[in-house]
Protein backbone atom coordinates (compact mmCIF):
# COMPACT_ATOMS: atom_id res chain seq x y z
CA UNK A 1 0.00 0.00 0.00
CA UNK A 2 2.74 2.38 1.08
CA UNK A 3 5.88 2.99 -1.02
CA UNK A 4 8.33 4.30 2.09
CA UNK A 5 8.24 2.89 4.90
CA UNK A 6 9.85 4.23 7.55
CA UNK A 7 10.59 1.69 10.73
CA UNK A 8 14.32 3.16 12.18
CA UNK A 9 16.90 0.66 13.01
CA UNK A 10 16.44 0.38 16.38
CA UNK A 11 13.03 -1.87 16.03
CA UNK A 12 12.36 -5.02 15.60
CA UNK A 13 10.66 -5.58 12.43
CA UNK A 14 8.42 -8.24 10.86
CA UNK A 15 7.09 -8.33 7.21
CA UNK A 16 5.04 -10.18 5.66
CA UNK A 17 2.68 -11.21 2.22
CA UNK A 18 -0.81 -10.94 3.95
CA UNK A 19 -4.87 -10.54 3.14
CA UNK A 20 -6.65 -7.03 3.46
CA UNK A 21 -10.21 -8.03 3.00
CA UNK A 22 -10.04 -9.87 -0.50
CA UNK A 23 -6.99 -7.75 -1.74
CA UNK A 24 -3.18 -9.15 -1.87
CA UNK A 25 -0.69 -7.07 0.38
CA UNK A 26 2.09 -6.31 2.71
CA UNK A 27 2.87 -5.29 5.61
CA UNK A 28 5.57 -4.29 7.47
CA UNK A 29 5.53 -4.03 11.66
CA UNK A 30 7.82 -2.09 13.43
CA UNK A 31 8.19 -2.37 17.17
CA UNK A 32 10.31 -0.28 19.55
CA UNK A 33 11.39 -2.36 22.78
CA UNK A 34 12.92 0.35 24.74
CA UNK A 35 9.84 2.32 24.73
CA UNK A 36 7.50 -0.72 24.97
CA UNK A 37 5.79 -1.00 29.42
CA UNK A 38 4.56 -4.41 28.29
CA UNK A 39 0.89 -3.04 28.91
CA UNK A 40 -1.02 -5.53 26.82
CA UNK A 41 -3.03 -3.34 25.00
CA UNK A 42 -2.18 -4.48 21.72
CA UNK A 43 -2.44 -7.94 22.76
CA UNK A 44 -5.91 -7.46 23.99
CA UNK A 45 -6.83 -5.50 21.33
CA UNK A 46 -5.82 -7.28 18.32
CA UNK A 47 -8.42 -9.08 15.95
CA UNK A 48 -6.30 -12.01 15.09
CA UNK A 49 -4.40 -12.13 18.68
CA UNK A 50 -1.04 -12.18 16.86
CA UNK A 51 0.83 -10.18 19.87
CA UNK A 52 1.95 -11.91 22.37
CA UNK A 53 3.34 -10.70 25.93
CA UNK A 54 6.68 -12.51 26.86
CA UNK A 55 8.91 -12.66 30.31
CA UNK A 56 11.39 -9.61 29.95
CA UNK A 57 13.27 -9.68 33.18
CA UNK A 58 15.12 -6.03 32.48
CA UNK A 59 11.53 -4.55 32.43
CA UNK A 60 10.27 -2.88 35.25
CA UNK A 61 6.75 -4.49 35.20
CA UNK A 62 8.60 -7.75 33.85
CA UNK A 63 7.06 -8.45 30.43
CA UNK A 64 6.90 -7.15 26.83
CA UNK A 65 5.51 -8.17 23.55
CA UNK A 66 6.15 -10.21 20.48
CA UNK A 67 4.53 -10.84 16.76
CA UNK A 68 3.72 -14.30 16.41
CA UNK A 69 2.51 -14.22 12.88
CA UNK A 70 2.75 -11.15 10.86
CA UNK A 71 1.35 -13.14 7.74
CA UNK A 72 -1.58 -12.92 9.72
CA UNK A 73 -2.20 -9.23 9.80
CA UNK A 74 -5.15 -7.52 8.51
CA UNK A 75 -3.59 -4.17 9.10
CA UNK A 76 -6.52 -2.47 10.99
CA UNK A 77 -4.02 -0.75 12.87
CA UNK A 78 -6.17 -0.81 16.20
CA UNK A 79 -2.95 -1.79 18.02
CA UNK A 80 -0.83 1.11 16.37
CA UNK A 81 -3.41 3.61 17.25
CA UNK A 82 -4.09 2.56 21.08
CA UNK A 83 0.04 1.77 21.81
CA UNK A 84 0.19 4.29 25.00
CA UNK A 85 3.89 4.67 24.46
CA UNK A 86 4.44 5.38 20.37
CA UNK A 87 5.84 1.97 19.76
CA UNK A 88 4.11 0.57 16.69
CA UNK A 89 4.61 1.19 13.25
CA UNK A 90 2.07 -1.06 10.83
CA UNK A 91 3.18 -0.19 6.99
CA UNK B 1 -0.14 4.03 6.98
CA UNK B 2 2.02 4.61 10.36
CA UNK B 3 1.98 7.97 11.76
CA UNK B 4 5.21 9.26 12.10
CA UNK B 5 4.42 11.00 15.86
CA UNK B 6 8.28 11.45 16.09
CA UNK B 7 8.02 14.59 14.04
CA UNK B 8 5.76 16.33 16.78
CA UNK B 9 7.59 14.51 19.91
CA UNK B 10 10.70 15.70 22.16
CA UNK B 11 12.10 12.29 21.56
CA UNK B 12 14.99 12.73 24.33
CA UNK B 13 11.73 13.28 26.66
CA UNK B 14 10.22 9.72 25.64
CA UNK B 15 9.17 6.83 26.79
CA UNK B 16 7.00 9.23 29.03
CA UNK B 17 6.30 9.13 32.74
CA UNK B 18 2.47 7.84 32.90
CA UNK B 19 2.34 4.00 33.73
CA UNK B 20 2.00 1.23 31.26
CA UNK B 21 -1.46 1.04 29.66
CA UNK B 22 -2.44 5.01 30.75
CA UNK B 23 -4.79 6.16 28.36
CA UNK B 24 -3.29 9.68 28.32
CA UNK B 25 -0.49 8.77 25.98
CA UNK B 26 -3.49 7.43 23.35
CA UNK B 27 -5.05 11.23 24.16
CA UNK B 28 -2.19 12.43 23.05
CA UNK B 29 -1.51 10.22 19.85
CA UNK B 30 -5.13 11.85 18.74
CA UNK B 31 -4.58 14.71 19.35
CA UNK B 32 -1.27 14.77 16.93
CA UNK B 33 -2.77 12.93 14.66
CA UNK B 34 -5.96 16.04 14.49
CA UNK B 35 -2.38 18.68 13.93
CA UNK B 36 -2.07 16.79 11.49
CA UNK B 37 -5.73 16.97 10.11
CA UNK B 38 -5.83 20.04 9.88
CA UNK B 39 -2.41 20.92 8.60
CA UNK B 40 -1.24 23.20 11.75
CA UNK B 41 2.39 24.02 11.72
CA UNK B 42 3.65 23.09 15.20
CA UNK B 43 5.61 26.66 15.39
CA UNK B 44 1.93 27.93 15.23
CA UNK B 45 0.59 25.97 17.95
CA UNK B 46 0.86 26.87 21.85
CA UNK B 47 -0.01 23.78 23.92
CA UNK B 48 -1.04 25.00 27.31
CA UNK B 49 -1.53 22.37 30.41
CA UNK B 50 -2.01 22.68 34.19
CA UNK B 51 -0.69 20.36 37.04
CA UNK B 52 -1.44 16.64 37.11
CA UNK B 53 -0.41 13.78 35.10
CA UNK B 54 -2.42 14.78 31.91
CA UNK B 55 -0.99 18.07 32.40
CA UNK B 56 2.43 16.69 31.71
CA UNK B 57 1.38 16.26 27.85
CA UNK B 58 2.90 19.10 26.62
CA UNK B 59 6.79 18.31 28.48
CA UNK B 60 6.58 15.89 25.57
CA UNK B 61 5.78 17.94 22.11
CA UNK B 62 8.18 19.73 20.42
CA UNK B 63 5.89 23.12 19.78
CA UNK B 64 5.49 26.04 21.89
CA UNK B 65 4.61 24.63 25.24
CA UNK B 66 3.34 25.95 28.87
CA UNK B 67 2.83 23.70 32.02
CA UNK B 68 1.50 26.52 34.37
CA UNK B 69 -0.46 26.02 37.68
CA UNK B 70 -3.31 23.43 39.31
CA UNK B 71 -6.42 24.95 37.31
CA UNK B 72 -5.36 28.10 35.63
CA UNK B 73 -4.03 26.56 32.56
CA UNK B 74 -7.19 27.99 30.61
CA UNK B 75 -6.49 31.55 32.49
CA UNK B 76 -2.82 31.20 30.88
CA UNK B 77 -4.13 30.20 27.40
CA UNK B 78 -6.89 33.21 27.59
CA UNK B 79 -4.01 35.26 28.17
CA UNK B 80 -1.57 33.67 25.32
CA UNK B 81 -4.88 33.61 23.16
CA UNK B 82 -5.22 37.24 23.74
CA UNK B 83 -1.66 38.25 22.71
CA UNK B 84 -1.30 36.01 20.24
CA UNK B 85 -4.32 35.42 18.53
CA UNK B 86 -3.32 34.08 15.44
CA UNK B 87 -1.92 31.35 17.30
CA UNK B 88 -3.72 27.86 17.90
CA UNK B 89 -4.44 27.19 21.43
CA UNK B 90 -4.56 23.47 22.50
CA UNK B 91 -5.05 22.88 26.32
CA UNK B 92 -5.18 19.95 28.13
CA UNK B 93 -6.57 18.94 31.61
CA UNK B 94 -7.05 16.04 33.80
CA UNK B 95 -10.82 16.33 35.40
CA UNK B 96 -9.69 17.78 38.66
CA UNK B 97 -7.85 20.22 36.92
CA UNK B 98 -10.50 21.01 34.38
CA UNK B 99 -13.68 20.87 37.13
CA UNK B 100 -12.57 20.90 40.58
CA UNK B 101 -9.87 23.53 41.04
CA UNK B 102 -10.09 25.07 37.39
CA UNK B 103 -14.15 25.02 37.60
CA UNK B 104 -14.93 28.62 37.75
CA UNK B 105 -12.04 29.33 34.60
CA UNK B 106 -13.82 26.17 32.80
CA UNK B 107 -17.12 27.42 32.94
CA UNK B 108 -16.17 31.11 31.79
CA UNK B 109 -14.07 30.14 29.26
CA UNK B 110 -16.73 28.29 27.62
CA UNK B 111 -19.00 31.16 28.50
CA UNK B 112 -16.77 33.42 26.28
CA UNK B 113 -16.78 31.71 23.24
CA UNK B 114 -13.09 31.90 23.60
CA UNK B 115 -11.14 30.20 20.55
CA UNK B 116 -9.30 27.16 21.93
CA UNK B 117 -9.61 23.78 22.20
CA UNK B 118 -9.82 22.58 25.54
CA UNK B 119 -9.51 17.91 25.79
CA UNK B 120 -10.24 17.26 29.38
CA UNK B 121 -9.01 13.37 30.38
CA UNK B 122 -11.40 12.38 32.61
CA UNK B 123 -10.06 9.80 34.36
CA UNK B 124 -12.08 10.06 37.45
CA UNK B 125 -9.74 10.74 40.08
CA UNK B 126 -6.74 12.91 40.48
CA UNK B 127 -4.64 10.47 39.26
CA UNK B 128 -1.12 12.59 39.97
CA UNK B 129 -1.79 13.13 43.84
CA UNK B 130 -2.35 9.37 44.87
CA UNK B 131 -6.61 8.72 43.89
CA UNK B 132 -8.63 11.38 45.64
CA UNK B 133 -11.92 11.55 44.33
CA UNK B 134 -12.48 14.11 41.58
CA UNK B 135 -16.12 15.68 40.61
CA UNK B 136 -15.96 13.01 38.26
CA UNK B 137 -15.78 10.12 40.34
CA UNK B 138 -19.14 8.21 40.04
CA UNK B 139 -21.49 7.24 43.17
CA UNK B 140 -20.84 4.38 45.04
CA UNK B 141 -16.95 3.84 43.92
CA UNK B 142 -13.93 3.73 46.09
CA UNK B 143 -10.94 6.29 46.10
CA UNK B 144 -8.57 7.07 48.58
CA UNK B 145 -10.79 9.90 50.18
CA UNK B 146 -14.00 7.81 50.06
CA UNK B 147 -12.50 4.79 51.45
CA UNK B 148 -16.79 4.37 52.24
CA UNK B 149 -18.02 4.40 48.58
CA UNK B 150 -18.30 8.05 46.91
CA UNK B 151 -21.65 10.41 47.56
CA UNK B 152 -21.20 13.42 45.87
CA UNK B 153 -22.74 13.49 42.81
CA UNK B 154 -20.68 14.26 39.44
CA UNK B 155 -20.32 16.74 37.08
CA UNK B 156 -21.42 15.53 33.21
CA UNK B 157 -18.36 17.83 31.79
CA UNK B 158 -20.42 17.57 28.52
CA UNK B 159 -23.61 19.01 29.59
CA UNK B 160 -21.79 21.77 31.93
CA UNK B 161 -19.39 22.93 29.13
CA UNK B 162 -23.00 23.11 26.66
CA UNK B 163 -24.64 24.72 29.06
CA UNK B 164 -22.16 27.37 30.04
CA UNK B 165 -21.87 28.22 25.89
CA UNK B 166 -18.56 25.80 24.60
CA UNK B 167 -19.87 25.50 20.55
CA UNK B 168 -18.46 22.15 20.19
CA UNK B 169 -18.35 19.82 22.48
CA UNK B 170 -18.20 15.58 22.11
CA UNK B 171 -16.78 13.02 24.38
CA UNK B 172 -15.17 9.58 23.16
CA UNK B 173 -13.39 7.07 25.19
CA UNK B 174 -9.70 6.14 25.10
CA UNK B 175 -10.97 2.37 23.54
CA UNK B 176 -11.87 4.37 20.11
CA UNK B 177 -8.89 6.48 19.48
CA UNK B 178 -9.80 7.02 15.96
CA UNK B 179 -13.11 8.69 17.28
CA UNK B 180 -11.03 10.64 19.32
CA UNK B 181 -8.87 11.95 16.11
CA UNK B 182 -12.38 13.06 14.65
CA UNK B 183 -13.72 15.18 16.98
CA UNK B 184 -10.36 16.54 18.42
CA UNK B 185 -10.05 17.77 14.95
CA UNK B 186 -13.57 19.26 14.06
CA UNK B 187 -12.87 20.52 17.81
CA UNK B 188 -9.37 22.18 16.03
CA UNK B 189 -11.88 23.77 12.87
CA UNK B 190 -14.19 24.92 14.94
CA UNK B 191 -14.26 28.96 15.85
CA UNK B 192 -14.82 29.32 19.45
CA UNK B 193 -14.38 27.25 22.51
CA UNK B 194 -14.19 23.27 21.99
CA UNK B 195 -14.64 20.86 24.62
CA UNK B 196 -13.30 17.26 23.97
CA UNK B 197 -13.86 15.19 27.18
CA UNK B 198 -11.70 12.02 26.75
CA UNK B 199 -13.01 8.99 29.29
CA UNK B 200 -9.92 7.26 30.45
CA UNK B 201 -8.66 4.40 32.52
CA UNK B 202 -6.14 5.65 35.82
CA UNK B 203 -5.95 1.88 36.72
CA UNK B 204 -3.44 2.75 38.90
CA UNK B 205 -4.98 5.06 41.05
CA UNK B 206 -9.11 4.66 40.23
CA UNK B 207 -8.35 1.23 39.28
CA UNK B 208 -6.87 -0.13 42.08
CA UNK B 209 -9.87 0.83 44.57
CA UNK B 210 -12.33 -0.78 42.75
CA UNK B 211 -11.27 -4.43 41.65
CA UNK B 212 -9.61 -3.48 38.19
CA UNK B 213 -6.01 -2.35 38.54
CA UNK B 214 -4.64 -3.40 35.69
CA UNK B 215 -5.14 -1.02 32.41
CA UNK B 216 -7.04 -4.01 30.27
CA UNK B 217 -9.87 -4.53 33.05
CA UNK B 218 -9.79 -0.58 33.64
CA UNK B 219 -10.66 -0.21 29.66
CA UNK B 220 -13.35 -2.73 29.14
CA UNK B 221 -14.78 -1.39 32.54
CA UNK B 222 -15.46 2.58 30.56
CA UNK B 223 -16.31 0.21 27.27
CA UNK B 224 -18.76 -1.56 30.02
CA UNK B 225 -20.66 2.09 31.04
CA UNK B 226 -20.28 4.25 27.17
CA UNK B 227 -23.51 4.20 25.42
CA UNK B 228 -23.68 6.37 22.30
CA UNK B 229 -26.13 9.12 22.27
CA UNK B 230 -28.03 7.67 19.87
CA UNK B 231 -29.02 5.28 21.87
CA UNK B 232 -29.23 6.95 24.88
CA UNK B 233 -32.22 9.06 23.20
CA UNK B 234 -33.72 5.82 22.92
CA UNK B 235 -33.45 4.79 26.67
CA UNK B 236 -35.02 5.41 29.87
CA UNK B 237 -33.27 7.88 32.49
CA UNK B 238 -32.78 5.08 35.20
CA UNK B 239 -31.30 2.75 32.47
CA UNK B 240 -28.85 5.15 32.04
CA UNK B 241 -27.63 6.03 35.33
CA UNK B 242 -23.64 5.15 35.82
CA UNK B 243 -23.45 5.45 32.29
CA UNK B 244 -21.11 7.32 29.73
CA UNK B 245 -22.98 8.75 26.89
CA UNK B 246 -20.42 9.59 23.85
CA UNK B 247 -20.49 11.53 20.49
CA UNK B 248 -20.95 15.50 19.98
CA UNK B 249 -23.19 17.26 22.21
CA UNK B 250 -23.40 20.50 20.12
CA UNK B 251 -24.24 19.32 16.37
CA UNK B 252 -28.42 19.05 17.01
CA UNK B 253 -30.36 20.92 19.81
CA UNK B 254 -30.77 18.50 21.95
CA UNK B 255 -33.91 17.70 23.80
CA UNK B 256 -34.30 19.86 26.85
CA UNK B 257 -36.67 17.35 28.48
CA UNK B 258 -34.13 14.47 27.74
CA UNK B 259 -30.98 16.05 29.01
CA UNK B 260 -32.76 17.22 32.54
CA UNK B 261 -34.25 13.51 33.01
CA UNK B 262 -30.41 12.32 32.61
CA UNK B 263 -28.86 14.87 34.59
CA UNK B 264 -31.84 15.20 37.46
CA UNK B 265 -30.42 14.95 41.33
CA UNK B 266 -29.34 11.67 42.34
CA UNK B 267 -29.91 12.11 46.11
CA UNK B 268 -30.52 14.88 48.69
CA UNK B 269 -26.62 15.24 49.96
CA UNK B 270 -27.23 15.23 53.82
CA UNK B 271 -29.49 12.24 53.66
CA UNK B 272 -26.85 10.47 51.47
CA UNK B 273 -24.30 11.68 54.75
CA UNK B 274 -26.36 10.47 57.15
CA UNK B 275 -26.96 7.08 55.39
CA UNK B 276 -22.96 7.03 55.18
CA UNK B 277 -22.63 7.57 58.85
CA UNK B 278 -24.70 4.71 59.53
CA UNK B 279 -22.76 2.54 57.47
CA UNK B 280 -19.79 3.51 58.88
CA UNK B 281 -20.98 2.67 63.13
CA UNK B 282 -22.46 -0.65 62.11
CA UNK B 283 -18.92 -2.06 61.45
C1 LIG C 1 -2.83 24.92 43.89
C2 LIG C 1 -2.59 23.46 43.95
N1 LIG C 1 -3.41 22.68 44.68
C3 LIG C 1 -3.22 21.36 44.72
C4 LIG C 1 -2.19 20.78 44.02
C5 LIG C 1 -1.96 19.29 44.12
N2 LIG C 1 -2.40 18.61 42.91
C6 LIG C 1 -1.54 18.32 41.91
S1 LIG C 1 -2.25 17.48 40.65
C7 LIG C 1 -3.75 17.45 41.45
C8 LIG C 1 -4.96 16.77 40.89
C9 LIG C 1 -4.74 16.08 39.60
O1 LIG C 1 -5.91 15.47 39.15
P1 LIG C 1 -6.41 15.65 37.67
O2 LIG C 1 -6.48 17.09 37.32
O3 LIG C 1 -7.66 14.85 37.48
O4 LIG C 1 -5.21 15.06 36.79
P2 LIG C 1 -4.70 13.56 36.60
O5 LIG C 1 -3.48 13.43 37.43
O6 LIG C 1 -5.80 12.63 37.05
O7 LIG C 1 -4.44 13.47 35.14
C10 LIG C 1 -3.66 18.11 42.70
C11 LIG C 1 -4.79 18.24 43.64
C12 LIG C 1 -1.34 21.61 43.27
N3 LIG C 1 -0.34 21.13 42.54
N4 LIG C 1 -1.57 22.94 43.25
S1 LIG D 1 -2.75 -4.02 12.60
FE1 LIG D 1 -4.54 -5.11 13.46
S2 LIG D 1 -4.26 -7.25 12.84
FE2 LIG D 1 -2.28 -6.22 12.51
S3 LIG D 1 -1.14 -6.62 14.39
FE3 LIG D 1 -2.17 -4.65 14.68
S4 LIG D 1 -4.10 -5.12 15.67
FE4 LIG D 1 -3.30 -7.06 14.85
S1 LIG E 1 0.46 -1.43 23.50
FE1 LIG E 1 2.55 -0.61 23.20
S2 LIG E 1 3.44 -0.41 25.26
FE2 LIG E 1 1.63 -1.73 25.42
S3 LIG E 1 2.44 -3.82 25.24
FE3 LIG E 1 1.81 -3.20 23.19
S4 LIG E 1 3.66 -2.30 22.26
FE4 LIG E 1 4.05 -2.43 24.47
S1 LIG F 1 -1.38 7.53 37.97
FE1 LIG F 1 -3.16 7.15 36.64
S2 LIG F 1 -3.33 8.98 35.33
FE2 LIG F 1 -1.28 9.00 36.28
S3 LIG F 1 0.06 8.01 34.77
FE3 LIG F 1 -0.62 6.41 36.19
S4 LIG F 1 -2.48 5.53 35.23
FE4 LIG F 1 -2.07 7.50 34.23
MG1 LIG G 1 -7.88 12.92 36.77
Amino acid sequence: MSDKINIPEHYERWDADVKVGKNDDKVAIGYWRDGCKGCGICVDLCPKKIWELIEAKDKWNGQVVRMTDASKCIKCMLCEIHCPDFCLKIY
Amino acid sequence: MAFEYEKYLRMDKIPHLWCPGCGIGIVLKAMLRSVENVGWDKNDISFVSGIGCTSRAPGYIDCNTLHTTHGRALSFATGVKLAKPDKNLVVFSGDGDATAIGGNHFIHACRRNIDMTLVVVNNNVYGMTGGQHSPTTPIGYKTNTTIYGNIDPTFDICLLAKAAGASYVARATVNKGRVLEKYITKGFQNKGFSVIVATANCHTQFGRKNKMSDPISSRKWIESREIPLEKARTMKAAELKDKVITGEFTTDEAETTFWENYNSPVHEYTEAYAKIIEKVQEK
